[in-house]
Order: structure tokens, then C-alpha cells, then sequence
């Protein structure tokens, strides 16, 4: 118990109360998390407690240097004495949010099981030979890398093998008138591995007492064989027969580190047909789609293309915000990726090609310039995410060319439809869940 | 701990030992009789943990710890804002230092925490919690906490209870701690028979000392209040409205078992959790009723011992300024601006009426004529401190021998002489209360001088109202000299034991100090859907500044009914004062209820219903609609919670019609 106790307890009580990833990545405020850290709102961490109406209750600021005017909107009300933290309408809220962060790696790991995702992510790039646990064999080597336990072990199963009931085979070659070979012939019948030799010296060392017993019946009848077993606990192991044939040197294992390279194309049209609501559906496709790859791999570099009948690299920041006027040319955006891909060879690096836009294209251009460059360029995976909160227009045929060329089965290219931001997690699931297997 | 930290520790306290036993002088000299204080040096992250379990080092085991540790670190990880000092309310205090703090940071420190140990002894509304506690009037709060601790760390290591629900349990009480009766004091038990006879006469006389105006009276201390008080004598039948929801729990909730599909007795570990949570609630509700008074008074007496009595260095005093003025200057209803503001009104208010009233006094001087015939300046230069006390030297000792025999400490001015007392270090050790009080009168001071100017003329005929002819001064020579100097702090020093923050804003918060410091109340617009600045009005202000303090910000919920509908369910009541409860946290806490009870749960109160088409007219008329108040009972019976609209009648009794917490104008939207 104590601070740690306490803090393991609200990380859990925070966790439960989590908004749910799907929800948060649907309908939730993605501002507040960046590309290393995802924050996922707290529904309501504090306890609940009999208190006022906010927005009835109303309250008391302080002016900032003078008394402001009666009527003029004040934005978010201070805090108040008395507030706890509470859940209003969204946009009503002051400042005071509860997050849970997570890292991508996190983010990915639990969007699997939300959605029951498997994406096992190639390693690509050897970066590292090194030398792994000491668990190969060689038959010579530095004494200080001799298996001793392994020897041990070899000449104890040899002891064992070899050994015999030395008593029992001693009163044999007591009955009465038997010869050594007689012996030896009942000790082969027995599987006794005991050597001729042996078994000579035995006789004649009881040559005295020849005649204890008339008949090996009445010897097996008369006296109690001892497995080897018990006769090792009773008289200790005695001598194990150490060998060089068992002698084994360890020596690494050489393991091959590869590192899961990926690099994500995110193409989007912002050409003027694509509205604020086209715009945001878009971003909520992408942004998860990001953070769940960074946490998959290892490396992950992002492109950024935006394009309408031209198309041109830009930053993760302004991605999202930029919008221009111009028609639309897919093409340009996947002439622009094959051209920046070269930086990432495929033999290296996994790509995933992402577009999205409102599915209008020029004419002719999806199936005489894009479908070519897609399939050209090498990628675990090309998506297309139509947007159309309106439904379908008449002119916004791409992704259907593209689902008629490729087929719904392709395993390589994923069409989505999202229409509204119910359809996020879906959208998401299907490109995830697309990809082929290794062709390697 | 590591050594070389602890090494660390140590020499800052040791440094620190001759300030703390000289500030715990200055303190009594100036008349704080605070609980005995014990100091310690913490780092960093100790600070943060002290703050998030409430300023002790153990409670009992809860995540909400966790989540206010976590929240303290990334609020200095973000706003770079530092914790200083935390002290808690304990006989003695425990107060820590932090040990990054700079010498000028740790005296000030000191000197506030001594003012607070002085609030927590002296404030009656403490004394609630202490004095009817056993024999001693200890608190003894930090071994309540451990034990406390203790307590429930063994019910959650009892292998026959399940952890989960003894969390899930202090949860449920979590939920209505603050639904307790602050204003009575603590008993074990709820013992609404066995009231002491004296206390509701000493309430009676204390409610009319304190001036409190019509508004607070009819919303704190209403004659409903006084006589629920007064019936809850001799009368343990649980049908009798009940403020003490906790206490009235303890006694006679049950627990539902969703097995036996009925409600069974409270097991031993649940009552005794559920007594463990309520005397804590009532244990930390003084803290949150005199926020504003207690971080006021706690700045004030810093102020004047860092400050007027140069306790900090000559090279700290900038160093504390600074601070000073950040801790002053931050945001939003900051409880020590107003609350040091209020009581510096207090001190030059009583002090300037002290001084009128003698003027009054004068012959042929009425308040008509005060203001043309008295020369304030040369008055105020007439109470300016005499030079042989404003600066003390071990070269002006004989100096004192021209003051008033009450203003010296004899003892210490014979110690001084003979060397062992460092006058030129601590001058104040040789005089007494009179005589700081003199030395450090407020109406002088280069800030305050306009506060005598600006005495009104109301104020003045009020004044002189009670002016009788007998007891005249031929001059005002004369009547300055016969001003009590300590009228101010002996004022300051009442007020600190009677009042809590409601009624020390309704007494104390003037209009111009809400003007000065430029207080607006906002209100929401359902026409425009946010809120606006809804008047700048001071009794506007004050009302919705009062809203906020009473009840601790809170609504008020009672027990009304223990076998509601002779079915046993227990009826809550929301004593309406014309702001509706938050409707989804009700439910939640009904929710939560339930399971303290056992049986289903019902909550009346009045809802305000709104027209769609109303709301749309008023949009675009520019008005606010008028909302229906309704009456509803919302009831949750262990699966489902639901709100009925129930008839007026059933609800009329809720209704406070005398307060209007509204201060919306009729045309603000313009």
C-alpha cells in the first residue's frame, strides 16, 4: 500500500473508465495527442457528487484590468469553488480534462484486440549479426566453454546402461555343478549387459560355495533382484565413466536482428471538392492508422502528399489543414509516392500506400495512369479511403474502378468507403486486416 | 532514506531553527496563540505526495490519491507552479518545508504556517471538530488518519472480504462526503437526542452577533434550521429531516444483496468504513469553509512579520516581495487576495471608526460638520507611531523610556540592555501587543491614508448616532490621544473566531472592493448557448459569491424520509434555492446511494422545463426564455433510475421563494 499502490490503482480506475478506443477514434478529440503520445479522454474519473447545474449556476469572474460589459459572452468560466470535475456537453467544458496516455506501441496492442487485428509486421533491413545465447555444440573448444554438466550427464546414462545386478549374478554361478558359459547364455537370455570375463572371475571366486542352490529357479525364487535404480540410491553412483566422446563445446548462436522498417504514404486530395466534413473523416482515417503503424515497427517514416491536379510534398501539420482550388488528378499523387519511394527501397523497407479523397477523378485518369502506378509501385499495401459524407455523386467513380480492377479479394489493395465517422473504425479495420501475406 | 539526502535534510533544518523559534516569538507578540508547530524538510516529490493525501503522510488506501499525485506532477511539469509549504490542522501542527525553497522563502513559509496554526486553534468552526471530542481537546488528526489507515488496509487484506468491494464501498461513502451537517459539531454517533442545552442559546446569540444580513440568515440559518435543530432534540425517529445523510446512513442503511435479492444488515467492516469516511468529511469541512479566511489571515500575519517587522533579510525582502506579489497576482477567485483584502478592510474599518467615534466626541463637532472641521492629515500625522517605537535600536533603547509603560516588554527591554536579547535584529522583542499594535497602525500607512478621507456621510450620521453628550474632549488633541490603538487587531482577532467564509464575505465584502478588483457574475444564455457577463452590480456579486460558499459550493440534500411510502425506501430532498442540480451526477450519486441503503432511493426536487419552441422564440427575440419550474422525483430501485414529474404540492415545501441567485438583467443580449 502507499503512493505506488494508490497510483497503480487510478492508472486501473482510469483505464476503466477509458473512453473506448473505437469510440475515441471515431468520434473522439484527436487534437490533444500527438504522434508519440496518444491521449484518450477519461469519461469521468472523479466520483460523482450532489452539485449544481453548471450552466444554472452560473458564477463569478474577475475582470482583467477593467469591469467588463454586461452581455459580452465570456469564454470558459474559471473555475469555481465548489467544482468537481464533471462531464458536460462537449465545447462546455473547461480545460480540466483527464487523460489516458498511451504510447503507439500501446495504441497498437489494444487496437488489435478492439478490433482483433493480427498485423505481424516484416522485418525487412539485417541491421545486426549478433551472438545470441550460448546454445550450439562444437566438438572442440576453449576449455572454459566446456558443457561439464552435459558430460556428466552422457557418462551417467553410459553407468547406467552398463550396469547389472552383480549379487544376483553372484549367486548364479553358485548352483550346483554350472559352468561360466552357462552363466554367461542365461545372462544373454537376460539382457544382463555383464562380460564373459566378468563373469569367469565371479565363478571361481565362489567355487566354495558351488552347490547353495540346485537350480537358477531356485535362485530367482530364492533372491530379490535390484533394479539399478535403488542400487545407485543405496550405494551412491561409485564411479562415472567420463569419455572425450561425450566431451561438447557451447558456442553462440549467431542471431539475425532484422529491423521492421515501415514507411507510410498518406496521399490526399484537397482539391476544392473536398469539404471540412471530407477533410476530418480523412484525418480520423489517417491518424490511427499512423499511430498504429509507429507502433508496430520499429522505424516509421510518414510522406505527406497532398495534390489536386499536381501534387506535392508536405508536412504532417499542414497536411490536414491545406486546400486549394484546383481539379483533380490522382495520378500526380502516385507519380509524386513511386518518386519518393525510391528513398526506401523495397527490399528494405515495408510501404504502405494510403490515398484518400472524394473518389473524383479526371476522366480516363484511374485506369489509364493510376491502376498502372499502383501496381508498380511495391507496397505491403495500397488503400483508397473514399470519402463521401453525401453519399455517392455521380462523377466519384475511382474507388469503384479500382475495386473492379482489383477485386474485393485483392490482398494487396484495400477500398473503403467512409461516410460518416461511423464508418472509421470499419474503413480501418478493412485496410488493416487486407494485406497479403510475406511473398518471401 | 539515503544518507547524504538525509545529510541534506538536516542542515536546512538546523538552519532553520533560529528563524522558526523567532517567528514563533514574533507570533505570540503579536497575539497568534497558535498550536505548536513541527517542522520538516521534504524534497520534491515528498512535497507532491504530502499534497495529494491532503498534507499527511497516511490515509487510507484510494486511487484518488494516486490521481491528485499525478495531477500535482504534471501541474509543475506544465505551469512550472511549486508547492511551498503544506501545513495540516493538528495539535501539534505538522508543516513542511520543501527544501528547494530559498531562507527568504522558508521564513516566509514559517511566518504563514504560524498564522495558520493560530486559525486552526482559535477558529470555532474547527473547535466543532475538537472540542467535544473525548477528554482533550486535541485533534490528534494524524493519528486518527493512520488509524484510519490501518483500519481499512486490514479489511482489504482480509482474506474473507473481497478488495474490490471494500474500494467499491468507500467509493459509495466518497460520493456523499459532502453531505454532512458541518455546522454541527462531530459525534461518533449520530445523537440527535442528547444535545447539549447551552449550545443552541450560545448558536442563537452568535448567529445575532455576527450581523449577518437578511440573505444569509434566510439561506444558512433559517428558522427552518434553527428549528430542525431544535427538533432533532429528543427525537431519534428516523422520519425527521436529516442534514447528516452520512450519519443518518451509518445508522440505519443496509446493504443490497443482489443474491438474496433483498437488503441485509451493513456488515462490521461497511458501517465502520462508512464512520471512518464521515468523521474524516467532518474532520477536513472546516478546512474548505474558511478557505478565503484562513489563506488571508495567513498572509496578512505574514505579511506583517516579513514585511513591517523585517523578519526577512534586508537582501530577502525584494526576494519575498516577488513572491508575494505572484501568490497575490494569480487568476480567478484567488482565496488569499480576498481574503488578506477583507481583512485589512476589517483592521482600517475598525480603526477608523475607533478613531471617528473619539472625534465625534469632540465639542462642537457632529457628523454634519466632521469632514469640514477636522483636518484629516494633521490628524493622521497626529497618530503616526511615535519615533521611539517606529525604529528600535540598541542605541534608541532609552527612547522608550518617553513611551506608555503598556507598549514595553519590561522584561525584554531590561534583556536588551544587558545585551542578551539582539535589539538591532529583532526590535519587536521589546515591546508588547499595545505596543505593535502601535507601532504598525493601519490608518497611517502610506496604502490605507485614503481610508479615513472616505468614510461617507451615511457612515458618519450612523456613527454619530450613538454619540452621547457625556464624555466630551475639549480638543481633538485630546481625543486622538484617548484612541485604543489595538481597536484593529483585538477586531481581527474576534472575527477570526467567530466567522467561516460565508459569513465573513456577508459582513466583510464591500462594494468597492468588488468594483476595485473588477468582479462581474456571468450568467448562461439558452438564446445564444454560452455564457455573458450578467452584472457588475456588488450585491449581485456577493449573492452569487455567497452561492458558492455556502454548503461548500454545494447543493443541499437531506434526509426526509427514512421508510418513504411505508415501503422502507429512503426519501432525499433538495432544498431548492432556485439553482437545479446537475441531473446526471444525481443520478449517478442515487445510484451509489442505493447501495448504502439497501432499498430503493427517491430524490425530490425541482427541475426547470424549457419549451423547444419557447427557447426558439427566444433566440430570436434576444431574450432568455422562461423556464417551468417542475417538480420531480427521480428514484433509483437497484437496476434502474428513473424521473417522474411529480405534482406541485409534493415539492412547494423545497422551494426557497426569498433568494434569487439569478442576476441576470432583463435585456443583457444586445
Amino acid at each position: 500500500m502507499g503512493l505506488r499502490d494508490d497510483l497503480e490503482r487510478f492508472r486501473a480506475v482510469g483505464e476503466d473508465r477509458r473512453e473506448d478506443l473505437a469510440d475515441f477514434i471515431q468520434y473522439g478529440d484527436l487534437g490533444h495527442s500527438g504522434a508519440d503520445e496518444i491521449n484518450v479522454p477519461i469519461k469521468i474519473v472523479s466520483l460523482p457528487e450532489f452539485a449544481y447545474d453548471r450552466r444554472d449556476r452560473g458564477g463569478v469572474g474577475q475582470g482583467d484590468g477593467d469591469t467588463p460589459d454586461v452581455g459580452q459572452p465570456v469564454g470558459q468560466p474559471q473555475p469555481q469553488p465548489g467544482d468537481g470535475d464533471e462531464e458536460g456537453d462537449p465545447g462546455e467544458e473547461g480545460g480540466e480534462h483527464e487523460y489516458y496516455e498511451m504510447d503507439p506501441e500501446e495504441f497498437a496492442q489494444e487496437l488489435d484486440e478492439e478490433l482483433g487485428l493480427d498485423l505481424d509486421p516484416k522485418g525487412k533491413t539485417v541491421v545486426e549479426e549478433h551472438e545470441g545465447p550460448f546454445t550450439d555444440l562444437t566438438r572442440s573448444g576453449p576449455n572454459s566453454t566446456l558443457d561439464v554438466e552435459r558430460m556428466f550427464r552422457e557418462g551417467l546414462k553410459r553407468k547406467v546402461a552398463m550396469a547389472f545386478d552383480e549379487n544376483f549374478v553372484r549367486e548364479v554361478c553358485k548352483v550346483e555343478g554350472i559352468t561360466p558359459r552357462e552363466v554367461f547364455e542365461w545372462a544373454r537370455g537376460e539382457r544382463l549387459p555383464v562380460s564373459m570375463s566378468w563373469i569367469e572371475r565371479a565363478h571361481e571366486s565362489v567355487a566354495d560355495e558351488r552347490g547353495t542352490w540346485a537350480s537358477i529357479e531356485e535362485v530367482e525364487a530364492g533372491v530379490d533382484r535390484q533394479p539399478v535404480q535403488q542400487r545407485i540410491r543405496r550405494d551412491g553412483i561409485d564411479h562415472v565413466p567420463l569419455r572425450r566422446d561425450d566431451e561438447r563445446y557451447r558456442h553462440p548462436e549467431i542471431v539475425e536482428e532484422r529491423e521492421r522498417n515501415v514507411v507510410v504514404v498518406n496521399i490526399r486530395d484537397v482539391s476544392g471538392s473536398m469539404r471540412e466534413t471530407k477533410r476530418e473523416l480523412v484525418e480520423r482515417v489517417f491518424t490511427p492508422l499512423d499511430w498504429y503503424l509507429t507502433g508496430k515497427y520499429d522505424t516509421a517514416e510518414f510522406v505527406y502528399i497532398a495534390h489536386d491536379a499536381e501534387a506535392w510534398a508536405v508536412e504532417r501539420e499542414d497536411f490536414f489543414g491545406i486546400r486549394s482550388g484546383g481539379g483533380t488528378k490522382i495520378s500526380s499523387a502516385y507519380e509524386l509516392a513511386a518518386e519518393l519511394l525510391e528513398a526506401y527501397p523495397w527490399s528494405d523497407w515495408n510501404r504502405y500506400v494510403f490515398a484518400a479523397g472524394d473518389s473524383e477523378n479526371s476522366s480516363n485518369d484511374t485506369s489509364e495512369r493510376v491502376i498502372p502506378l499502383m501496381e508498380e509501385i511495391p507496397a505491403n499495401l495500397h488503400a483508397y479511403v473514399e470519402t463521401q459524407p453525401s453519399g455517392n455523386a455521380i462523377n466519384a467513380t475511382h474507388a469503384e474502378e479500382l475495386e473492379k480492377h482489383f477485386g474485393p479479394d485483392d490482398e494487396d489493395v484495400a477500398v473503403t468507403y467512409v461516410n460518416s465517422p461511423d464508418d472509421v473504425a470499419g474503413a480501418i479495420y478493412d485496410i488493416l486486416s487486407t494485406e497479403s501475406e510475406p511473398d518471401e | 532514506m539515503r544518507e547524504p539526502e538525509h545529510r541534506r535534510k538536516r542542515a536546512i533544518a538546523t538552519d532553520l531553527e533560529e528563524p522558526v523559534t523567532a517567528a514563533r516569538n514574533l507570533a505570540a507578540k503579536l497575539g497568534l496563540e497558535p498550536y505548536p508547530v513541527r517542522y520538516w524538510i521534504v524534497d520534491h516529490d515528498e512535497m507532491n505526495e504530502l499534497i495529494a493525501y491532503g498534507g499527511f503522510q497516511r490515509r487510507y488506501p484510494h486511487w484518488r490519491w494516486g490521481m491528485q499525485y499525478d495531477r500535482q506532477q504534471k501541474q509543475d511539469r506544465y505551469t512550472g507552479a511549486r508547492a511551498f509549504e503544506i501545513v495540516n490542522n493538528d495539535n501539534p501542527s505538522h508543516a513542511f518545508l520543501q527544501e528547494s525553497n530559498s531562507l527568504a522563502d522558508q521564513k516566509a513559509v514559517i511566518t504563514h504556517v504560524e498564522a495558520h496554526a493560530d486559525f486552526f486553534a482559535n477558529n470555532d468552526w474547527f473547535g466543532l471538530f475538537t472540542d467535544r471530542r473525548s477528554d482533550s481537546d486535541d485533534v490528534d488528526a494524524a493519528a486518527m488518519l493512520e488509524r484510519h489507515s490501518r483500519a481499512i488496509e486490514a479489511y482489504m487484506a482480509d482474506p474473507e472480504i473481497d478488495r474490490s468491494d471494500v474500494e467499491r464501498w468507500i467509493d459509495h461513502v466518497l460520493s456523499l462526503e459532502d453531505t454532512i451537517d458541518q455546522h454541527r459539531p462531530y459525534r461518533g454517533r449520530l445523537e440527535r437526542d442528547v444535545e447539549p442545552p447551552d449550545l443552541d442559546d450560545d448558536l442563537q446569540e452568535t448567529l445575532e452577533n455576527l450581523d449577518l444580513s437578511s440573505e444569509v440568515t434566510s439561506e444558512v440559518f433559517d428558522d427552518e434550521w434553527l428549528e430542525a435543530r431544535a427538533a432533532d432534540d429528543g427525537d431519534g425517529d428516523p422520519s425527521t429531516p436529516e442534514t447528516d445523510v452520512l450519519g443518518f446512513l451509518r445508522e440505519y442503511g443496509k446493504a443490497y444483496d443482489p443474491e438474496e435479492e433483498r437488503a441485509v444488515e451493513l456488515t462490521d467492516w461497511q458501517r465502520d468504513i462508512l464512520e471512518i469516511l464521515r468523521e474524516e468529511a467532518y474532520y477536513f469541512a472546516p478546512q474548505q469553509m474558511t478557505k478565503v479566511m484562513n489563506e488571508g489571515w495567513a498572509a496578512l500575519w505574514e505579511s506583517r512579520m516579513m514585511a513591517d517587522e523585517a523578519f526577512a533579510g534586508d537582501d530577502e525582502v525584494v526576494e519575498y516581495a516577488d513572491h508575494m506579489a505572484s501568490v497575490l497576482a494569480s487568476p480567478g477567485l484567488n482565496p488569499y487576495s480576498l481574503g488578506l483584502a477583507l481583512w485589512q478592510y476589517i483592521e482600517n474599518v475598525t480603526n477608523r471608526r475607533e478613531v471617528v467615534e473619539h472625534l465625534l466626541r469632540v465639542d462642537g463637532i457632529t457628523w454634519r460638520t466632521l469632514t469640514e472641521d477636522i483636518d484629516f492629515d494633521a490628524v493622521l500625522d497626529r497618530l503616526e507611531p511615535p519615533a521611539a517605537i517606529d525604529s528600535i535600536d540598541s542605541a534608541s533603547l532609552s527612547a522608550l523610556e518617553t513611551v506608555p509603560d503598556a507598549w514595553v516588554d519590561a522584561d525584554a527591554l531590561e534583556a536588551a540592555r544587558a545585551g542578551r536579547i539582539d535589539v538591532d535584529r529583532y526590535p519587536w522583542r521589546v515591546l508588547s501587543y499595545e505596543g505593535l499594535a502601535r507601532r504598525h497602525y493601519s490608518l497611517v500607512k502610506p496604502a490605507n491614508r485614503g481610508v479615513f478621507e472616505r468614510i461617507g456621510r451615511d457612515r458618519l450620521e450612523e456613527l454619530g448616532r450613538y454619540i452621547f453628550d457625556s464624555d466630551r474632549y475639549d480638543s481633538v488633541d485630546e481625543a486622538v490621544a484617548a484612541v485604543d490603538f489595538t481597536a484593529g487587531w483585538d477586531r481581527l482577532f474576534d472575527v477570526r473566531e467567530s466567522h467561516n467564509d460565508v459569513t465573513f464575505l456577508d459582513e466583510f465584502l464591500t462594494a468597492e472592493f468588488v468594483r476595485e478588483n473588477d468582479y462581474f457574475t456571468y450568467e448562461y444564455s439558452q438564446a445564444t448557448g454560452q455564457f455573458h457577463v450578467a452584472s457588475t452590480d456588488p450585491e449581485d456579486v456577493k449573492r452569487k459569491l455567497l452561492l458558492q460558499f455556502t454548503n461548500f459550493g454545494k447543493p443541499t440534500i437531506t434526509v426526509a424520509d427514512g421508510n418513504y411510502d411505508n415501503a422502507g425506501e429512503l426519501l432525499l430532498e433538495h432544498e431548492y434555492n432556485g439553482i437545479e442540480l446537475d441531473f446526471e451526477q444525481a443520478k449517478a450519486v442515487l445510484e451509489r446511494v442505493f447501495e448504502l441503503w439497501g432499498r430503493p432511493v427517491n430524490l425530490l426536487t425541482i427541475r426547470k422545463e424549457l419549451d423547444d419552441h419557447d427557447v426558439e422564440v427566444a433566440k430570436r427575440r434576444n431574450r432568455e426564455p422562461t423556464p417551468d419550474e417542475r417538480g420531480v422525483r427521480l428514484r433509483h430501485d437497484g437496476t434502474e433510475t428513473t424521473v417522474e414529474r411529480v405534482d406541485w404540492t409534493a415539492v412547494e415545501h423545497l422551494a426557497a421563494d426569498d433568494v434569487d441567485y439569478d442576476t441576470k438583467p432583463d435585456e443583457w443580449l444586445a
